[in-house]
Order: C-alpha cells, then sequence, then structure tokens
C-alpha cells in the first residue's frame, strides 16, 4: 500500500499551492432471479483515488484505479500538465476545512452481518410472491443491490473526513399477459436496512396492481386535461426543474432561474427542502470539497430562497458555499442530496376526487431526451388512468404530455402527503395541476 | 496484464465448484477529457482505469466479479469467492492455452498521447468561436474532446488467450442559445475508432460548430409543433436513433433469449414493411462501434437484422446463446471490467433505399420533418418508445414551411418499421454513446431519410386540423 503521505511531499516538492485526494472503496454485492432462478450473481470490489491539485493558480485533476509505485507520479505529473493548459480566470479552491461537521452513524450493522446466503433466500421469498400474486403474471424478475462505501476526503491543509455507508436496494419488474395476449409491464422498488424488514405479501400486491390495472389501456382523445402526477413522475419533473438552481447555471446564463432569488418562482403551495442529513441511503454530513452539508430550504412558499453553490461559484456570488459541490465524472459540480417537497394534507384518492375529471399520469419516460431542463420544454410518453367522476376509471397508454415544467409547477392546485422515497432520492408527493396538454388518438 | 501460468490458475479455481465456463477480462484505460466552456479551458481530466473481471457459467447460471487487485492473490481470491456460489464437483479443467492471433484493425495512426494537447486545446476554441460568432443569441458554448486508449486481454476456459488495442476518440459541441426567454440547446458529436488523424484529415469541427450554432438559433424561432397522428419525414443520420432505440434494443439476445422481447420468436417473420433491410455491423474499419473482437473474444461481424422487411438475425452473446440455442455472433460488449458483458448492438443502421430525400419531403402533403433527433427509451416488453425530436419543420403540400418545437415521436417498435413508407439514399452514420444493462458503450446509429406515413406525435402547438 502507497503511503497517501508521499502524495502531498510530492506536491509540496512540485510547488503545488494545495492538493486534495479522494479515496473510494467500494464493495458490491448483487444477484437477480429470473422466474424465481437466480440467473445472476455479482460481486466486486474497487478502490479509486482521485486527486485535485492547486499548480500555478489552476486547479488540475486526475485520477488512477491502479495503485502501485508509480501512482504518485502518474498523478503529480498529470495534474501539473493539465493546470498548464487551463485558461479559466475562475479562482480554484482546496478547502480548509468547515467550523463543524454533524457527522452521523448511518452504517447499517444488520445488512453488513446478514449472509449473502440469509439474503438471497428473502429475495427469492419475495420473488415467488411477486409470481404467485396473480395467475395473469407471466416473467418476474428480481434484482438485490447492496453497496457499502468507504469514504476519504484529506487535503494539504490537514483536513481529513471519513464516511462509511452502506444499503441496499430490491427492484422487482413484471409482466402480466391477458387473455387477448396483451403484455403489460410495472415495476417496484425498495430501499432496504434490513432483509427481515421486507413484507413480501404488501410488495407482492403492490406490483400485481399496478401490472393489471393497465390491461386494456389505450391512448385517450388528445386535448388540454386537468392533471394529477403520480409522486415518481412529480420527482422526474422536479429533478430537471432544479437543475436551474445551480449557481453554476446562473452564472453561464443557461438558467430561467437567474435573477429570481427571493421572488415567487412557482405556486406557493410548493416548499422544497434539501436534507444531506436525513438518515437514508443517500445521507452526505460533508461534499466532494469537504464542505459541511446542512440541511436547507430551496424554495418557501414558491419563492426561491437560494441558488446552490460549491467553493467555486459561491465565491463569485460572494456567499458561501451551501455545500452542494459534488464532482460528476471528475468534473466539480453541484448536486442536490435528498430533495423534497413539503407533503399537502390529502391524500392521493382526495387529489383524484379534487380533480373531478381529468388524467393521473402516473408514470413518464424519456425525461433525459424529450425534456429540455434549460427550457423546461418537455414532450414525453406517458401512461395512467383517466379520472372520471372524482375516481381513477380507464387505464391510458401511449399518450405524450407536453408542456413545460416552469408552469407546471406554478400550476399546483395541490399537494398530496403520499411521498415516496423515489430511486433518486427524491421525496416527493402526487400533486394536482391545472392542465396539461396531452397527444393521443 | 497477467501471466498464462496464472490465467490457467485462476481458471481452475474458478471452475472447481462445477462451473461449466470460465473467462478472465483484464483491461487497462487511460483516458482523458478536455472541456472548453464558453471559449476557455476549463477542466482536463486524466484517469487511469484498471481492473479485472472474473465470469463464470454454470447452465443458465452466470456469476460476475470484478477487482482493481490485479495481484496474484487479489484474483485468486476473487475466483475463489465466485466458485462458492456452485457446489457441485469439478466439470472441467484447463491444461494448456493459446494464444489467438487477429489481424489488428482500427489502429491509429497519429496515437493520442504523441498528440500535443496544446493542439487539441487550439482545436477546440476554434470550434467555440464558430459557435459563438454564428450570431448575437449564442449565449454559451462548450467544447469537449474525450479520448481512450484500452488494453484488453482475455482467457477463457475454451483455452483462449486475446489481446486487443482499442484508441477512440470523440470531440461534441454543444451550444445554447436564447432570446426574449426562450433558450435552445443543441449538440453533436463526432467520433471513430481511429488516433487524432480523423480529427485533421477527415472531419471538419469548424463546420459541425456552425451548423450546431444555426440549427439552435433556428429553434429559437420555432412555433409549437401541432400534435396527432400524421407522416413524419426523418432525417438521416442520427435518424437512425429510432431503429436504434425501437428494434434494435429489442433484437438483443438480453431480452429475446427470455422471451421479454416483442421480437423474441419472430426469426423469418415481417417485422417491416419489404423496403426496409438494417444491419448492425461491427467490422467497418475505423467506425466508432467497431472492434477487432467483442468483449468475449469473439470476431465482430456484419448481421444483418432485416432483410426486405424480414427478421433475419438477432445479436446474440455466449451466455443467451445458451438459453437461444442459437450460435452468438460477436455482439457482446461492456464498457468496462466493471460489467457482465452482453449482446449489444456495434454500428446499426438502415440500407439505403432508392429515393432522393427531396422526392421525400415532394411527397408529403402534411406532416413533420424530424431533421434532427434527440435520444429516446423503450420498454423492451412492450416495444414502447419515445423520442425527442431536436430540430424539425412543418411540411405543407410537399414544402417545408417553418421550424417547429417540442415534437415527440412515439409508437411501438413492433409497429413502426411497418409503416415506413420512403427509404432515401443519403445512408449517414453519426456516433452515439449507447446505455444499457452492460453499461455505456460507443455505438454508431445511422440511416438515409425515411418516412413513416403515420406516428403519434406528440407537441404543445394543439391537434392537427388539416391533416
Amino acid at each position: 500500500m502507497v503511503k497517501y503521505s508521499k502524495f502531498f511531499k510530492r506536491a509540496k516538492e512540485e510547488n503545488f499551492e494545495a492538493l486534495e485526494l479522494i479515496v473510494k472503496k467500494t464493495d458490491r454485492f448483487s444477484f437477480s432471479f429470473f422466474n424465481n432462478e437466480i440467473d445472476s450473481y455479482k460481486m466486486s470490489n474497487s478502490f479509486v483515488i482521485s486527486a485535485r491539485g492547486i499548480y500555478n493558480g489552476k486547479m488540475g485533476t486526475a485520477e488512477s484505479e491502479k495503485l502501485d509505485k508509480n501512482t504518485v507520479d502518474y498523478l503529480i505529473n498529470r495534474i501539473k500538465e493539465n493546470a498548464l493548459l487551463l485558461d479559466s480566470e475562475d479562482k480554484t479552491f482546496i478547502f480548509e476545512g468547515s467550523k463543524s461537521y454533524k457527522k452521523k452513524n448511518v452504517f447499517n450493522k444488520k445488512l453488513a452481518i446478514a449472509t449473502a446466503e440469509e439474503k438471497v433466500k428473502a429475495i427469492k421469498k419475495l420473488d415467488r410472491a411477486v409470481r404467485s400474486s396473480s395467475e395473469l403474471i407471466k416473467d418476474v424478475s428480481t434484482q438485490y443491490n447492496e453497496e457499502t462505501q468507504d469514504y476519504t476526503i484529506l487535503n494539504s491543509y490537514g483536513l481529513k473526513l471519513r464516511s462509511k455507508t452502506n444499503y441496499a436496494h430490491v427492484y422487482t419488474s413484471a409482466t402480466a399477459v391477458d387473455q387477448k395476449n396483451e403484455t403489460k409491464a410495472a415495476f417496484i422498488h425498495r430501499f432496504i436496512s434490513d432483509i427481515a424488514d421486507l413484507d413480501e405479501k404488501r410488495y407482492a400486491q403492490e406490483i400485481a396492481e399496478k401490472t393489471i390495472a393497465q390491461f386494456g389501456s389505450a391512448p385517450c382523445a388528445s386535448g388540454r386535461y386537468r392533471c394529477v402526477f403520480s409522486p415518481e413522475a412529480t420527482g422526474s419533473l422536479l429533478a430537471a426543474w432544479l437543475s436551474n438552481i445551480s449557481a453554476e447555471q446562473v452564472q453561464k446564463k443557461s438558467s430561467l432561474l437567474a435573477d429570481k432569488l427571493q421572488q415567487k418562482v412557482c405556486s406557493n403551495k410548493i416548499t422544497v427542502t434539501e436534507e444531506p442529513l436525513r438518515k437514508n441511503p443517500f445521507f452526505r454530513y460533508f461534499d466532494d470539497e469537504g464542505v459541511a452539508a446542512y440541511n436547507k430550504v430551496l424554495i418557501k412558499k414558491g419563492i426561491l430562497k437560494t441558488y446552490v453553490y460549491n467553493l467555486k461559484t459561491a465565491y463569485k456570488d460572494k456567499v458561501e458555499s451551501t455545500g452542494n459541490g459534488y464532482k460528476i465524472s471528475g468534473k466539480l459540480s453541484t448536486e442536490l442530496v435528498n430533495v423534497s417537497i413539503k407533503p399537502g394534507r390529502l391524500s392521493q384518492q382526495q387529489l383524484i376526487k379534487k380533480a373531478r375529471k381529468g388524467i393521473y399520469i402516473e408514470k413518464i419516460s424519456g425525461t433525459h431526451a424529450g425534456l429540455n431542463p434549460q427550457s423546461g420544454n418537455f414532450s414525453l410518453i406517458a401512461s395512467g388512468y383517466m379520472i372520471e367522476e372524482g375516481q381513477k376509471g380507464q387505464p391510458v397508454a401511449l399518450i405524450t404530455v407536453a408542456g413545460n415544467v416552469f408552469d407546471i409547477f406554478n400550476d399546483v392546485l395541490a399537494v398530496g402527503r403520499d411521498v415516496e422515497l423515489q430511486i433518486d432520492g427524491y421525496e416527493v408527493p402526487s400533486i394536482l395541476i391545472k392542465e396539461i396538454a396531452v397527444s393521443g388518438k | 496484464m497477467i501471466l498464462k501460468k496464472l490465467a490457467i490458475e485462476i481458471l481452475n479455481i474458478a471452475t472447481e465448484t462445477g462451473a461449466d465456463f470460465a473467462e478472465i477480462y483484464l483491461e487497462e484505460d487511460s483516458h482523458a477529457t478536455i472541456s472548453v466552456d464558453n471559449g476557455k479551458v476549463e477542466t482536463i481530466h486524466d484517469v487511469l482505469s484498471y481492473g479485472a473481471g472474473i465470469r463464470l457459467f454454470n447452465g443458465l447460471q452466470s456469476v460476475y466479479g470484478y477487482t482493481n487487485d490485479l495481484t496474484s492473490k487479489g484474483l485468486k481470491k476473487l475466483a475463489r469467492d465466485l466458485a462458492v456460489s456452485f457446489s457441485e464437483t469439478r466439470k472441467i479443467e484447463v491444461k494448456t492455452i493459446k494464444k489467438v492471433r487477429q489481424k489488428k484493425k482500427n489502429q491509429p495512426k497519429i496515437p493520442y498521447e504523441s498528440y500535443p494537447r496544446e493542439k487539441i486545446v487550439e482545436m477546440l476554441k476554434e470550434a467555440s468561436k464558430v459557435m459563438k460568432n454564428y450570431d448575437e443569441s449564442v449565449v454559451r458554448t462548450t467544447a469537449n474532446f474525450a479520448y481512450s486508449n484500452k488494453k484488453v486481454e482475455i482467457y477463457n476456459t475454451d483455452g483462449r488467450h486475446l489481446t486487443d488495442y482499442r484508441s477512440r476518440g470523440i470531440a461534441s459541441l454543444l451550444a445554447v442559445a436564447a432570446k426574449e426567454g426562450k433558450i435552445e440547446t443543441f449538440r453533436t458529436a463526432k467520433g471513430a475508432q481511429k488516433g487524432m488523424e480523423y480529427f485533421i484529415k477527415e472531419t471538419d469541427l469548424n463546420l459541425e460548430a456552425k451548423q450546431v450554432a444555426a440549427s439552435a438559433v433556428t429553434m429559437l424561432s420555432a412555433k409549437d409543433c401541432p400534435s396527432g397522428k400524421m407522416p413524419v419525414v426523418i432525417g438521416n443520420g442520427f435518424g437512425g436513433v429510432i431503429f436504434h432505440e425501437a428494434c434494435g434494443h429489442s433484437l438483443e439476445a438480453t431480452s429475446v433469449s427470455k422471451g421479454l422481447s416483442v421480437f423474441s420468436g419472430k426469426k423469418g417473420e415481417r417485422i417491416a414493411s419489404s423496403i426496409v433491410s438494417a444491419v448492425d455491423d461491427g467490422t467497418i474499419e475505423g467506425a466508432w462501434g467497431s472492434g477487432n473482437i467483442d468483449d468475449e473474444g469473439n470476431k465482430t461481424r456484419r448481421n444483418l437484422l432485416i432483410k426486405d422487411g424480414i427478421l433475419n438475425s438477432y445479436l446474440i452473446d455466449d451466455f443467451n446463446s445458451r438459453r437461444m440455442n442459437e450460435k452468438s455472433n460477436g455482439a457482446s460488449r461492456r464498457q468496462s471490467y466493471r460489467f457482465e458483458p452482453t449482446s449489444r448492438m456495434s454500428n446499426t443502421f438502415i440500407l439505403p433505399g432508392k429515393s432522393t430525400p427531396e422526392e421525400i419531403i415532394a411527397s408529403t402533403r402534411y406532416g413533420i420533418y424530424a431533421k434532427n433527433m434527440g435520444g429516446g427509451s423503450v420498454t423492451p416488453a412492450t416495444g414502447e418508445f419515445n423520442f425527442a425530436v431536436n430540430e424539425a419543420y412543418l411540411i405543407k403540400d410537399g414544402k417545408i414551411i417553418h421550424p417547429v418545437r417540442g415534437a415527440t415521436l412515439i409508437g411501438s417498435g413492433k409497429e413502426v418499421l411497418l409503416h415506413v413508407d420512403m427509404v432515401g439514399n443519403d445512408l449517414r452514420r453519426e456516433q452515439g454513446t449507447c446505455g444499457s444493462k452492460s453499461g455505456y458503450i460507443p455505438a454508431d446509429v445511422g440511416q438515409p431519410t425515411i418516412r413513416i406515413s403515420e406516428i403519434t406525435v406528440g407537441g404543445t402547438g394543439g391537434k392537427v386540423k388539416n391533416g
């Protein structure tokens, strides 16, 4: 093993202003069942060391998955060469440290202790429950993914922070075929901290209902409809909209939320918070620059309260970093961790009742392509149910919903209380909005 | 990367508990990205990626693991950990391994690491300037360059040892145009499995830059796209994403073998109109999605997927070939050692037909000309898809009238190809990144200009009245 002090020593010899290392060790374990037979079983351990250094006033970066006697030279030389070619005038930072950090122990011991055999057994039972939940269910595939990460950040100012996290996630997709040979598919997922917590009966029932309820679905007539978005759909739209809250986007004139601080940006029914300190699989108490993470309100009753910053963009706006500096494939950017919409008072059923006539959109797909986060325009394939006389009616599929996310969040009439944790960490309820353009038959 | 003797030991540890096949895949990839944002070099990032994956089959079960610890101890431990998942007696044993030699195609003439980075930076800055200067409404530009030099080594219990060297580069451009509260973003990418010679001699990045800026600016004045069912002319090149998403993924053995694809069991049947033929061709010299061998060590091939509208072939990897009782055809790929390989596309495109693109537009009374497609997605089980159209125009009486924004094409993969009623003679391929089960891989999409007689267009401009 190479000692990390060697990196700092070399950086000093090369006249670096500062150096930062992030060392991530990740263990993964996953397996999947297809029709109750294991069809894939995977395990891995990996290591990556990412380094950033300020040389000649510029920040060079490099990373390596190889750790041997050449790694110090490789990283230091690359950082130096890269820094010399940069000509961004932005001031760059390696952080001396926040005053305090709200470290919590989020490591799930029960998950770590349970054997692979016990996990396989539990998931097999779950998978079987889904298969036998209805005669119409044809193919079932259940995946179990577990990840343990040991994350350390250390820099030449003596900052050293470490976080050890683990989580497991279960995902099932099922198809059902009816007498008319129509095929419908649906999926369901859960984050789990203990395999004993799995309620297979409820899980199986939920996905069976989700799949079978789609039979007989058809495109509805094109037009404008009053609309309830499911938590999943709301989460996708919110994520796209919130990409505009990044100070980098604002500073680079790519955000329609520019110059909107303390102004109304959406309906006053909407309050959005970011809570990285919430104990769940996404918990973070420091960001990728070592800045302490904290819980905050992003939008309060429709008023934009803050942009989100890393050290570089905060310096430009003469504010403090909000602890949202995260690296995306080596490039420092900003990310939101544990975003949620403050729930309202109504259940989803009550929202649908309130809509009276319209459409319930359960699923939208293809946001990566069909939604432009900058302009907010979207046109997406969707499925769900007609709302007739305040109730879910005829299933609808192969339609597109089109509009603009800025308008969507402006047009919120009510927020539900049916909050669900989404795969991307968004914890959001259903919302009722004024209307949406639907293209069907 | 490891010696033959050690490879044999590892393979025999892996098969001790009854696996009927084992494979070691080793990889060292040095890649770099250079990003120029608004004309300034903002980041240059180097990554040395390094690791090995070990895969075991036992009948229809597969077990996979990976590590960055490529010492004898590390690899043997991984093999032992994976073998624990079976509990039978040994079925096979490896005694000798032979190096399989193949002709090395797709090799760089001007290697990336020998070419001065200052010159790459210069090229990106020039392209940024072209975008910026195109029109005053261009408010932001990015020009990125990425290259990868990947060494691959494969050993398996069939007694085969293969090595490969894969060097790829790609330049991508983005222009953001803004005016009167509207923002339009446009991007393009040019890449090849070649060295710097591709960027110096074979492609004109400044011309691409001009077109990207022009498209973004044009779309600023676009009107809302009408919605409803109508004929759609899909432009050549990236328009092929429709075939890639709606049909290509459903022809991959990953979903076909389990009966999860709309095209499962449809070989020999009509799945497209008779003027449609399509291939997946991993053998095109220097193409972005090509390979000498696939990631299981099999030779890449030109697979005729659809012949005159009839389903002719699937894309099959070794593992799924077991379930399908059909031979694999050089189509197994993965992003890196972190992914278990599976059937994937390489360079996939619809073959050219007879019509000129002008004839196709001229014979369309009312519809949409989808000149530039964005990405899309598809559910293999149902074949339902959606595609965003980045640059679209309204066609009326055989003429292009004005740009329209916000168009989406939706439909089902098993029907869309049946509705192709014209195929152009202007085949073009473009570079994309395809994400699926075995990660993100470089892949070409392509097609000539085609017309779909009827497809659902989603848009915000209200229902078609005179369609």
